[in-house]
């Protein structure tokens, strides 16, 4: 309900921007999605903390219960912050017979990562530094270069474990710096 | 909207107003169609499929909720297909999370039982989910349980159709789909909730009750927020 004061959300100087990338859209049709996705883009861990959905419910008028729902039916939206580098491993059926379960359970081993329960929709694990995200994907299109890793939005064809790790190092080393 | 049709539903004519669906045809008919998440009063979303109904003329099955008649339609409201049909789709819905009558509160007054009792659904034939799931107890009058909740949404729309608070939605995708008040906030602490407990009297199984209620002991008052719908009409 928007009764009441709105509660800004956590950062101030965040909030010219939540409220023109609102003010912009607000009243179109769908508005919600692209509200969503902007501030997502324009969050610096990616991701859309619970104050900015309370912040933008209140703005807009959606129920917060709606905002939320939309917010966790697409694997686009993140509702935890997300590591500077990432990496998306393929889980579509040409890379899962291409090994791509022992990527995966490589690059967790390497990280240290754990799943939190194997109850989660979708699997997206960050380490603690927020260096690094890893998160599976349903499919790239891109079976005939199974199996299929994306890193950073650059997808890699034919990856085998030690070339995966030596991506992943590299990446640790280099936000490290 | 005005125009009537005239359709025939089980080899019978019944005289019907155009932009009517099926369902409300059937049942003003005194023909039985079963239905979930169907509520008078309340749109229509087709989410349960027990409503699937043959049309003449169309291949698959049409859900009769969401299907609005024509002039000429034929209807047959049941037949093995889809008696097998209906069947399966209350065993899934048996397994996807953890429905105990024995100590349930609305045991005897549950649509899902009643349901499966009169499609002969003595046991299903797919494995258990068995989810890990929560009780939400935090609010004073009113109790959540999502082992028992058959995502319907009939509270989802109760609560924004009709109450106008829209606190509940429904959260996730398939399998991992969950009944969520605000931002997935305890319901006792939902400050849009104006506890007036429509969304309960709404709910068709034991999910949503009332506090203070032992095994088979509650029972709800459905046609009462059906009514409300209806009293504002005209208005």
């Amino acid at each position: 309900m928007t009764t009441g004061s709105v509660s800004p959300p956590p950062h101030h100087e965040d909030q010219d921007l939540i409220d023109r990338i609102i003010g912009d859209q607000v009243g179109r049709p769908g508005a919600l999605l692209g509200i969503l996705e902007k501030l997502q883009d324009r969050n610096r861990n990616k991701y859309l903390p619970m104050e900015t959905l309370e912040y933008v419910a209140a703005r807009t008028g959606v129920p917060q219960s709606q905002v939320y729902a939309v917010a966790t039916f697409f694997a686009l939206f993140n509702l935890d912050p997300q590591g500077t580098h990432t990496v998306a491993i393929c889980r579509g059926t040409a890379c899962h017979t291409r090994g791509s379960r022992a990527l995966l359970e490589r690059v967790k081993l390497q990280l240290g990562l754990r799943e939190a329960s194997d109850d989660a929709d979708k699997l997206t694990l960050t380490t603690p530094d927020r260096r690094l995200t890893i998160r599976t994907v349903a499919c790239f299109g891109q079976c005939a270069l199974a199996p299929v890793v994306e890193i950073d939005h650059a997808i890699r064809g034919h990856v085998k474990e030690q070339a995966l790790m030596r991506e992943v190092d590299a990446l640790r080393k280099e936000s490290a710096r | 909207m005005t125009d009537k049709v005239k359709v025939r539903i089980d080899g019978e004519v019944i005289a019907a107003t155009a932009g009517q669906t099926i369902l409300e045809v059937a049942r003003a008919h005194d023909k039985y169609i079963p239905a979930l998440c169907y509520m008078e009063g309340l749109s229509a979303v087709g989410a349960c499929r027990l409503c699937m109904v043959e049309v003449s003329g169309v291949a698959r099955l049409l859900p009769a909720c969401t299907t609005p008649v024509q002039e000429g339609l034929a209807v047959a409201t049941t037949s093995p297909q889809i008696q097998s049909y209906r069947k399966m789709v209350i065993e899934l819905l048996l397994v996807e999370r953890n429905h105990v009558c024995a100590v349930c509160v609305s045991s005897g007054h549950c649509e899902l039982q009643t349901l499966a009792q009169d499609h002969g659904v003595t046991h299903v034939r797919y494995p258990y989910n068995y989810p890990r799931l929560s009780v939400d107890t935090t609010h004073p009058r009113y109790v959540l349980d999502h082992n028992r909740c058959v995502l319907c949404s009939r509270c989802v729309r109760t609560c924004a159709e009709i109450e106008g608070a829209h606190v509940w939605d429904i959260a996730g995708r398939g399998i991992h789909s969950r009944l969520v008040s605000e931002l997935q906030r305890p319901w006792g602490e939902a400050t849009s909730c104006t506890s007036c407990g429509k969304c309960v009297q709404a709910c068709p199984t034991g999910a949503m009750a009332e506090k203070g209620w032992g095994v088979e002991e509650m029972t709800k008052q459905r046609a009462g927020v059906s009514r409300l719908t209806s009293m504002r009409e005209g208005q």
